[in-house]
């Protein structure tokens, strides 16, 4: 090791440093000042640290992405889920990590109960009482205000449905291949009984985190459109259901009475009833023959020419008024998510927005731009089963957690129409089952020991793929306790699939109900 | 080497020999430090392992009371702290009146580490064993290293004379780890030999301080009082920069080949402030600047992975989920610990039975440190490692020569900018870099190192505070020793 320097010292220091013994070694100045460098450097640490751990803190700790905000929502034991009578919809199970996920009771419950997946969101009730659920807000309003207090401040609440989950089932069982849509509910207090989507999918698959990338992937891309909510969501030409509607607007605004007939009606069904150069058609003629038909005859018979008539003489803003009583025109006030149903689609120079008055006589009997959905045609024929009361649809009874049990009271949205006309035209529903030229358009919904009110619907696609096939109605008669709406897409005349399914149902709700 | 091979060189300076003779002597202040490590450590473990419990009731909806008072796992810590007091029991054994403040400081911090690592799941890292054991595992080695060193090394001769040849091993390690290390996490740190693999960056910090120090301590005189004037500036003498270029070159290499900024951050700062503290020449420490800001423009511009680096530290929200998660994740680590922490055990949520960030255990200790102690726990850790560096410089300037003093200087300092750097970078300080948090950190290559420094700190403190023998018996005494030695 020559340095490069003289003298040369083998393994020396204090020798090459001549005047050391005096000064020491005179690096202690040095050091010192890297000692304070140093002790700075701590300082602006310990700075840095409070920046975050204090100024920042509140901003940070709170935000969506914050990890533990993260893992608090995929820790939390959701609450339960049962139907109305006790039976388990939804529940917990746990994965290798703890981590809870949920499990449905089944596949029918897709369209009404959705899904809660960490990676996927939520869906349905799932997503609607996500809230409650996940114990973010109590059932106790004042338990609220001091929840932040607590050791463990989340009060996840199981909820009690109203749904009945043999009902459920039954309605995806007989709803079979097809796609549609079954909403069932109590007249008297809106409480959903059944609310099925066809074709349904594997919640449980979709929250199982091992099997919820792949599930949902096939269910995004599948063109049988699984994810959608027919019953909520859909939108459906309805067709001679929506009959239905014009009657309550035209019996209820006074336009025609019960015993109105229209004198060129029988010999128009020949060749079908000219408005504006336009012919409205109907295929009964064979049944009634050249006697007018009144109001009761012509919701037995489905009278497409009676109803237009009736449509225009009561007037574009009368339909549109009374049809946004029933709840047309905006979202339903429900717990899910719904679609806007609509009896026009433009803002023309008629009243109500109607282009002309051909575009009405078409909407009178359900086609034209008329468009609703299945849960809109249920609330209809409740508000007929109800004296004319429109309750508000709900799907849960009691939400219970730590704080106590919070109970939903049923409500009404309004009175529509009076309910001497809602029983007027219940009483020709139940003619439209059990007469004989209805019970050619209702085949199978007229039930032995159940006296069931009901109309059938064929509705007429412009693509020209096969109508849609629809049947709302109520049951029993004298007492009505149950509304039905069932929708078959794409399936042919409502006699051919709707109207069996209903009454398959119906009787299915009657032996649930009988206990 | 404690007294009873002090060897037949020794025996014939006669009585002299004395001094190596192992007479018990109490270290009063160092039990009295452990002690207080000892109990602030069972604390914390009593505290850990009851949130432990009473998360796992919280998870399985398991009612009843929790169990309050048993440590988290009481068989871990009594080895660690029975090791302690062993080189404890060690050091007072063989007399040596060494300093007494690191062992417990080193101690704490060790045993810190030890409760995040137990805290943490098991299988985040550590193919022997969890990741607990593992860590203890490379305590226990750090330990007998820190007291084989802290009682066998009496001489800096085997450290001075040989710097050269401690300069080839290190650039030798370097090499291999250029051309055989292992990529990992995008940067080749890892060298395996067989079953064994290490990062060599660790060692080779302690084998810079020795060269540095063997260098600087013999151009000391030259380095100081010469100097090329370029225009107003004072420079050192040229030839003299060599070695400066050197180092330079070696700090870019390892950016560039290892991709590892940190260990070259940490070499360059430890050389300037040796630099620095030889000669007091700030001209030194700014043309060091100088070149260091040039070199880091260029490698901005030219290598994308320090671009990414820089990047992601200027705004780490561009990319959230991506490359500034980590970044973005300590920072809100350190926001959820606020003023006094979550407590041991209950802070770092795990998502899908993971904690929020990969690397906790060797690249964020400190966030996850400053989480579950908070805002009061990350001055307490700061302030065990300006104990530490104190010490260390209080150690250097009451060395007797340049060697020893630059020798001790640059050990503590390698702990302190070490420790400096990876919170800095957890802080959002500086941009983040891969290397550990010394004696905290999860990995048996940092813990090792760091104990070797330790050690010989230890070790190199005892002199200081004997009196001053005349310079002339210092050099011939020292000779003759060594010759024994050898």
């Amino acid at each position: 090791m020559a340095g490069p320097h003289p003298p040369a010292h083998p393994h020396s220091v204090s020798g090459s440093s001549p005047s050391w013994a005096g000064r020491r070694i005179g690096i202690g100045a040095a050091l010192g000042r890297v000692s304070i460098v140093l002790a700075f450097a701590f300082g602006s640490l310990a700075l840095g640290a409070g920046y975050w751990q204090v100024v920042e803190a509140p901003n940070l700790s709170r935000a969506p992405n914050d990890a533990a905000v993260i893992a608090a929502a995929r820790n939390v034991l959701r609450g339960e889920i049962f139907d109305r009578d006790g039976n388990p919809l939804a529940w917990n199970a746990r994965d290798a990590n703890g981590e809870p996920y949920r499990v449905y009771a089944s596949n029918s419950l897709s369209g009404v109960i959705g899904y809660s997946s960490r990676q996927f969101g939520a869906a349905g009730l799932e997503a609607a009482w996500n809230a409650e659920l996940s114990g973010v807000v109590s059932a106790d309003p004042l338990r609220d205000m001091i929840r932040k207090f607590q050791v463990d401040p989340s009060d996840p609440q199981s909820l009690r449905t109203t749904l009945v989950l043999h009902l459920q089932d039954a309605a995806i069982e007989a709803l079979g291949r097809n796609r549609g849509a079954v909403v069932m509910l109590d007249p008297r207090n809106g409480e959903v009984l059944a609310l099925a989507s066809s074709p349904t999918f594997n919640a449980s698959a979709v929250a199982n985190p091992t099997t919820s990338a792949q599930t949902f992937d096939r269910l995004r891309t599948d063109d049988r459109a699984p994810l959608l909510p027919r019953a909520t969501r859909g939108l459906y030409v309805p067709g001679s259901v929506f009959k239905i509607v014009t009657s309550i607007a035209a019996l209820g605004s006074g336009a025609v009475g019960p015993q109105t007939t229209y004198a060129d009606q029988p010999e128009s069904e020949e060749t079908g009833w000219l408005i504006d150069g336009f012919r409205v058609r109907d295929g009964h003629h064979a049944a009634t023959g050249a006697q007018p038909v009144a109001f009761a005859e012509a919701i037995e018979a489905s009278c497409n020419i009676w109803f237009a008539e009736t449509g225009v003489r009561t007037g574009g803003d009368a339909l549109a008024e009374w049809a946004a009583r029933l709840g047309f025109g905006a979202a339903i006030p429900f717990d899910l998510p719904t679609v806007v149903s609509q009896v026009t689609n433009g803002d023309g120079p008629l009243g109500g927005g109607f282009s002309d008055r051909v575009e009405l006589a078409n909407a009178a009997y359900g086609q034209a731009e008329t468009l609703t959905s299945p849960l809109q045609m249920a609330l209809v024929a409740a508000t007929v089963a109800n004296d004319g009361v429109l309750m508000r649809p709900h799907l849960v009874l009691e939400a219970t957690g730590k704080s106590g049990v919070a109970t939903i009271n049923p409500s009404v949205i309004q009175q529509v129409v009076a309910s001497g006309v809602a029983n007027e035209i219940g009483a020709a529903m139940r003619l439209a089952v059990s007469g004989q030229i209805g019970q050619v358009f209702t085949a199978g919904a007229n039930l032995r020991g159940l006296a069931v009110a009901g109309k059938s619907g064929t509705a007429e696609l412009d693509s020209g793929e096969a109508p849609h096939s629809w049947f709302i109605g109520f049951a029993p008669v004298e007492d009505p306790q149950v509304a039905i709406a069932v929708l078959i897409e794409r399936s042919g005349g409502g006699n051919v699939k709707a109207s069996p399914i209903a009454g398959d149902l119906l009787r299915a709700w009657r032996d649930w109900a009988d206990g | 080497m404690t007294a009873a091979p002090a060897g037949r060189g020794l025996r014939a300076v006669g009585r002299e020999t004395r001094r190596f003779r192992a007479i018990p002597h109490v270290r009063g202040r160092e039990l009295g430090l452990l002690t207080l490590v000892s109990v602030a450590l069972y604390v914390g473990s009593v505290s850990l392992g009851a949130t432990q419990r009473f998360r796992a009731q919280l998870r399985t909806g398991e009612p009843g009371p929790v169990d309050l008072t048993t440590p988290s796992d009481l068989g871990l810590l009594a080895i660690y702290l029975g090791a302690l007091f062993a080189v404890h029991a060690a050091l007072v054994m063989t007399g040596r009146r060494t300093d007494q403040i690191l062992l417990p400081t080193v101690g704490l911090l060790g045993g810190i580490g030890l409760l995040l690592m137990q805290r943490l799941p098991q299988d985040l890292a550590g193919s022997l064993g969890g990741l607990a054991q593992t860590q203890l595992v490379w305590l226990l080695i750090g330990l007998a290293t820190v007291a084989v060193l802290a009682i066998a090394v009496r001489s800096d001769i085997w450290l001075r004379r040989y710097k050269y040849t401690w300069a080839a091993v290190g650039v030798g390690l370097l090499l291999l780890t250029f051309v055989f290390g292992r990529d990992v996490n995008g940067a080749r740190l890892t060298l395996s030999i067989g079953p064994l693999s290490g990062q060599p960056s660790e060692l080779l910090k302690v084998i810079l301080v020795v060269f540095l120090a063997g260098y600087l301590s013999e151009n000391r005189p030259l380095l100081v009082e010469e100097s090329t004037k370029v225009g107003p500036l004072r420079l050192p003498p040229l030839p003299y920069l060599a070695p400066m270029v050197a180092m330079w070159a070696i700090a870019l290499g390892i950016v560039i080949v290892q991709r590892d900024l940190g260990a070259a951050l940490l070499f360059f700062a430890v050389f300037l402030l040796l630099l620095y503290v030889s000669t007091a020449r700030i001209s030194f420490v700014v043309l060091g600047l100088g070149a260091f800001i040039l070199g880091a423009g260029l490698l901005y511009f030219l290598f994308d992975h320090v671009r990414t680096r820089i990047d992601i530290w200027i705004d780490p929200f561009v990319d959230p989920s991506g490359a500034g998660y980590q970044v973005i994740q300590a920072l809100h680590a350190f926001a959820r610990g606020g003023l006094i922490g979550t407590g041991l055990g209950n802070g770092l949520p795990s998502i899908g039975g993971r904690p929020p960030i990969p690397a906790l255990h060797t690249d964020f200790p400190f966030a996850a440190l400053g989480e579950e102690l908070g805002l009061v726990g990350i001055l307490a850790i700061l302030g065990l490692y300006l104990v530490l560096v104190q010490r260390g410089l209080r150690i250097a300037s009451a060395a007797q020569d340049e060697f020893r003093a630059i020798l001790a200087a640059g050990l503590s300092l390698v702990i302190g900018v070490q420790a400096f750097i990876i919170a800095a970078g957890n802080l959002k300080m500086i941009p983040l870099t891969g290397i550990t948090l010394p004696f905290v950190s999860y990995g048996g290559s940092s813990l090792l190192a760091n104990a070797v420094i330790v050690g010989l700190l230890i070790g190199l403190s005892e002199r200081a505070r004997d009196p001053l023998p005349p310079p002339r018996q210092v050099g011939r005494l020292r000779r003759i020793l060594d010759r024994g030695a050898a």
